[in-house]
């Protein structure tokens, strides 16, 4: 679903208090890497969507914004280009399926088709009804020589069939 | 997503430790007939914890910084790389010591290195083995090349998609510092100063390309630049900037630790008779997926023939099936059929049969590929990818795919091909970056070569030199 889909904001948003104190000293030591702040944008984002609960939130962009010095609109242009963000909730697990040539040519359709059908959604990037699973269709993960690959929780599984992604869905509470 | 180990046919290796061993000699085809391999790069990669700085120095990492530091200049390092010809590793191919010397060393400003570790090219993961399996080579090159221009701080870009390349390059950046690497005067070199830090992406194929990188590593969208100014004068945060693909840094330890002109030796010369012919030198990781027995990634010398790469490497095609088409270097390079694989893997070898090196890892499709289905899946992905800033690829990529899935459906016609033509002229050539290009690249060559495919999914034009029903080929 684009960005466009969502409906309009009746006021805009309450900003998070960012970085929250287990992320200040990560979230200060990044900065420092870089001779500006916007830098620190793609490290801190990642920081951000894991410690709240795997998605960023229009509170939490709007904290991240005021931290670095940014506006609102800059963080949304990352959240919205960068494939591994998400601007809504992502659900307890999230599944990434690749669907790039080598991948397809070794039956990752099939594995799209699987994933949809455990998590009960008739698309990609929709959280499951039961707040479970989000499952991405992702271009090439860079795992060619053991494809098919899926990603679970930022976990790496490589070979994998449609049995093999059934038991590893399954296995996720 | 530890590297797969692969069990090698034949090695010419440089086998123990870094600066112990004579230089490898060139390849040479065995009474077999088999071309063999040529471990420099991935010597290290069957050695246990071979990640590891303790591990990693045994093997003699860090030796050829030492002896850079103690028996060059900076300049001589800028002219050994310069005699080796060494080519970037990345896809394009730029000869790797001219692009240093462009570095103005008169400038006052920050000098930046930005390693361009985004591997994002589909069909590619040579890099992947290098920053899981010998990171503090990939940093020494760094390092060397730091040393050789005159950079004050090195960003390792690692794709957000790599979280084990991401932990072993931190891992040795921070190895690396507490051994005096990395920091206040390396080495005890007084003013060789610099710091290393990795930078994660986070899912974006344009990150990649080079002013796309350095957008992205400024905290923005990754919208590829209009050059010049180029990087190497006004590159990350404003500042002379040297971009380079993980591969080829790597290789600068080699060209220090046997000369300039050793590496020069190895791999195809250039052809005096053709200025544009600059030759590949040196070793290349290459690699194979898709639809064949043995996938994997291998080091050659160029030379090595295409055919070669998949059949005596890769194990050839699955049981009961034919190799149809192969795109020799990653997703972006036009496509080749079975009867053309006879080429040597090489930058200017495989321009002249209208292809390209590429990233040198090869996609390989059978004849249970349906090349209109194919089509459609690297339609999807450059649409998908397009940064959207210029509209013949923001537009036109999607266009493509959607004429692609119209035929699969049985709805196209010939004027579909028309289009498609019309379309590729559009948009090739017309935008800031490559990524279009690499776009039309593959699609215009199947689209050519295999038309009789697309005919055959069209209502009323079956094609009669081809078997009946040889088109609807296995659904995946």
């Amino acid at each position: 679903m684009s960005a466009f889909e969502a409906s309009a904001p009746a006021a805009p948003p309450v900003p998070a208090s960012f970085p929250p104190k287990e992320l200040r000293q990560a979230c200060d030591e990044i900065v420092a890497r870089y001779p500006t702040r916007m830098a620190a944008c793609l490290p801190v984002l990642h920081l951000a969507q894991k410690h709240f609960g795997g998605w960023i939130s229009p509170e939490v962009e709007a904290g991240v914004a005021a931290y670095l010095e940014v506006s609102d609109s800059h963080i949304r242009g990352l959240l919205t280009f960068y494939a591994m963000f998400n601007t809504r909730p992502s659900g307890r697990h999230e599944v990434w399926v690749c669907r790039t040539l080598t991948c397809w040519l070794r039956g990752a359709a099939g594995l799209r088709r699987t994933a949809l059908a455990k998590a009960g959604v008739d698309r990609c990037g929709v959280e499951s009804p039961d707040g479970r699973f989000l499952v991405k269709d992702m271009e090439c993960l860079g795992l060619c020589e053991v494809a098919p690959a899926v990603f679970i929780d930022g976990a790496p599984h490589t070979e994998v069939t449609t049995e093999s992604l059934e038991q590893l869905m399954d296995a996720c509470e | 997503m530890t590297a797969k180990k692969k069990a090698s046919k034949k090695k010419a290796a440089a086998k123990g430790p870094a600066g112990s061993t004579p230089a490898p000699a060139r390849a040479q085809r065995g009474a077999d007939g088999v071309y063999p391999e040529t471990q420099i790069l991935s010597r290290n990669f069957g050695v246990e914890d071979s990640w590891t700085l303790a591990v990693a120095r045994e093997q003699g990492a860090y030796t050829m910084l030492e002896k850079a530091l103690a028996t060059m200049t900076p300049a001589q390092v800028v002219e050994e790389v310069k005699t080796s010809r060494l080519r970037g590793r990345g896809g394009a191919g730029f000869p790797t010591g001219v692009k240093w010397g462009f570095i103005p060393q008169d400038s006052k400003k920050t000098k930046y290195l930005v390693l361009n570790a985004d591997e994002s090219e589909p069909g590619t993961f040579k890099d992947r083995y290098l920053m899981e399996l010998d990171p503090h080579l990939v940093l020494e090159g760094c390092l060397l090349c730091a040393y050789a221009t005159g950079l004050d701080v090195i960003y390792i870009y690692i794709r957000g998609e790599y979280p084990l390349s991401i932990t072993r390059m931190e891992g040795a950046i921070e190895e690396a510092r507490q051994a005096g690497y990395l920091g206040k005067n390396i080495l005890g070199k007084q003013g060789f100063t610099v710091e290393a830090h990795v930078h994660p992406g986070a899912g974006a194929y344009i990150c990649g390309e080079e002013t796309g990188m350095l957008e992205s590593l400024e905290g923005k969208r990754g919208h590829p630049r209009i050059k010049p100014p180029f990087p190497a004068v006004e590159g990350a945060f404003g500042c002379p900037t040297v971009i380079n693909n993980v591969e080829t840094l790597a290789h600068v330890p080699c060209i220090i630790e046997f000369g300039g002109a050793w590496f020069a030796g190895l791999g195809i010369q250039p052809d005096p008779a053709n200025p544009r012919a600059l030759g590949s030198s040196g070793t290349k990781l290459m690699g194979v997926s898709g639809d064949v027995k043995n996938p994997g990634v291998w080091e050659f010398e160029f030379g090595i023939t295409l055919r070669e790469l998949i059949y005596d490497y890769a194990g050839g095609p699955l049981d009961g099936r034919k190799v149809k088409a192969v795109i020799p270097g990653g997703l972006s390079m036009p496509v080749l059929t079975a009867g053309e694989l006879d080429v040597p893997m090489g930058y200017d070898a495989l321009q002249k049969v209208g292809s390209g090196l590429g990233t040198a890892t090869a996609i390989v499709m059978d004849d249970a590929c349906d090349m209109v289905e194919a089509c459609e899946n690297i339609a999807h992905f450059f649409a998908d990818e397009s940064c959207g800033q210029c509209t013949p690829c923001r537009e036109g990529c999607h266009w493509m795919e959607k004429i692609f899935a119209r035929i699969k459906a049985g709805e196209g016609t010939p004027k579909d091909l028309d289009l498609l033509e019309h379309l590729f002229v559009n948009i090739e050539g017309r935008t800031i970056c490559a990524l279009a290009d690499a776009a039309v690249w593959p699609l215009r060559s199947i689209l050519r070569k295999f038309r009789h495919e697309f005919l055959a999914q069209m209502p009323g034009q079956s094609d009669p030199a081809l078997p009946a029903g040889s088109a609807a080929v296995g659904a995946r």
